[in-house]
């Protein structure tokens, strides 16, 4: 690329960051965007340099009937697909990555009197948003058990309940029961509804969230997700 | 929004684990996620669409995309409100764009554009924000013309040819003053250090 390209390419998306790119022209940038790495990298520093100038303009609260309208236009899509969608497991994925040396170490610390990890092992660590691991869920193959120790001490009001969900590639999350009772460096034994290499076969991820007590009264989880964390199959 | 760069910090760091909890489709995590963002979202698109209706419509329409795409957020490419500005903006900029096919015929009879919106000028808001980002020397080392048709562009989405009507110059003017400000700025910005 000479200077002549790269200087075109800033000018560009810097015209369309500020928004004078308009019409056509506005809807073919973004089209190349979407293939050009350079020209979404051009994109990304103007609105490094120009976005936060907006910060000086004095907020306004908008009015509640918009926030209704959001939840009213998301409420179908969390019913129908299953409300824990695998974007976010994808997300996921990336950043608890890096925690499964981790797991791997503390399963081995966890698991007595097991000496090592047999082979065919399944762990998955469950991590909230701040990717501190708070829960360990493991099996092996054959087994019809999960096992779920706590990591890090859960705080947990007497009405709610932590429910362990299943999110498969395709459809709604399944619920495996309650995990509320594991006190940390204890552990719970979950069963799996088949041999975990089969229950968990199209797993990609296991997430927790905080229902009522009892367990969500919907089959779908109703509250937040606290943990979350990907399936890895050791074998 | 906040100015003091530990207040920046704290808040940013806020948003992103928001939008994290709401990748994982955390419903609460994005009503917290909105509370937060929503009145400095609004004020821009206000800004940028004259019209309440419009603006309600622009920043419903953004955060159902957040709530569909909070996971294709890269925390490390950019801050988080910034990727939400980025988002409202563009939304606004394509209703501008719809706005601009349906009155294309009207165009030519229209006088003037009205720019009125309360509170300050986007000149002013120009300095402000930049003020809070320690940019003020770069904004103030661009020309008149190149700061006014800038911050006209930026706060309130004028397009070319309006930036022409609205200041009373020639429409090759006004392009030359966006172009060279911005590469101007940019400059500046750079040797600063401020972006890469």
């Amino acid at each position: 690329m000479n200077l002549g390209e790269r200087e075109s390419a800033e000018a560009l998306a810097g015209q369309y960051v500020l928004g004078t790119l308009r019409g056509k022209a506005r809807a073919r940038f973004e089209r190349l965007m979407r293939s050009d790495r350079r020209l979404a990298d051009a994109v990304r520093g103007w609105e490094e340099r120009l976005l936060p100038l907006s910060e000086a303009l004095p907020p306004v609260t908008p009015p509640e009937r918009v926030w209704k309208g959001i939840v009213a236009r998301i409420r179908g899509t969390t019913t129908a697909a299953g409300s824990l969608s695998l974007r976010g497991v994808a997300w996921w994925r990336g950043l608890a990555l890096s925690s499964l040396a981790l797991a791997v170490v503390l399963a081995v610390a966890l698991l007595k009197p097991a000496p090592e990890l047999p082979e065919g092992s399944l762990v998955v660590v469950l991590a909230g948003p701040d990717a501190k691991p708070a829960l360990l869920a493991s099996t092996a193959r054959g087994s019809r058990y999960l096992t779920v120790a706590a990591i890090a001490p859960l705080t947990l009001a007497a009405d709610r309940a932590l429910e362990l969900w299943m999110l498969p590639e395709r459809g709604s999350p399944h619920s495996l029961g309650l995990v509320s009772a594991v006190a940390p460096g204890g552990m719970v034994r979950i069963a799996l509804p088949a041999a975990a290499e089969q229950a968990l076969q199209d797993i990609p991820a296991l997430a927790v969230s905080l229902e009522p007590k009892g367990g969500s009264p919907t089959g779908l989880p109703t509250g937040p997700v606290l943990y979350s964390g990907p399936v890895k199959r050791l074998y | 929004m906040a100015s003091d760069p530990a207040k920046q910090l704290e808040r940013n760091a806020r948003l992103l684990q928001l939008l994290a909890r709401t990748a994982l489709k955390d419903q609460q995590a994005f009503a917290e996620l909105y509370r937060a963002a929503s009145p400095h979202l609004f004020a821009v698109a206000l800004r940028i669409l004259r019209e309440a209706a419009a603006a309600e419509e622009a920043l419903q329409e953004s955060f159902v995309n957040v709530w569909h795409h909070a996971a294709s957020y890269v925390a490390a490419k950019s801050q988080p409100l910034t990727w939400l500005t980025s988002i409202v903006r563009n939304r606004c900029l394509d209703q501008l764009r719809r706005r601009e096919i349906d009155t294309v015929t009207l165009d030519d009879e229209e006088e003037g554009v009205t720019v009125a919106a309360p509170g300050p000028t986007p000149q002013e808001l120009l300095l402000a924000g930049a003020d809070a980002l320690a940019l003020k020397a770069c904004i103030e080392a661009l020309e008149p013309g190149q700061r006014q048709a800038i911050a006209l562009a930026f706060f309130q989405g004028l397009s070319h040819a309006e930036l022409a009507r609205h200041l009373r110059e020639p429409l090759g003017t006004v392009k030359s003053w966006v172009r060279r400000g911005l590469e101007r700025l940019r400059a500046c910005l750079d040797r600063a250090g401020v972006t890469r």
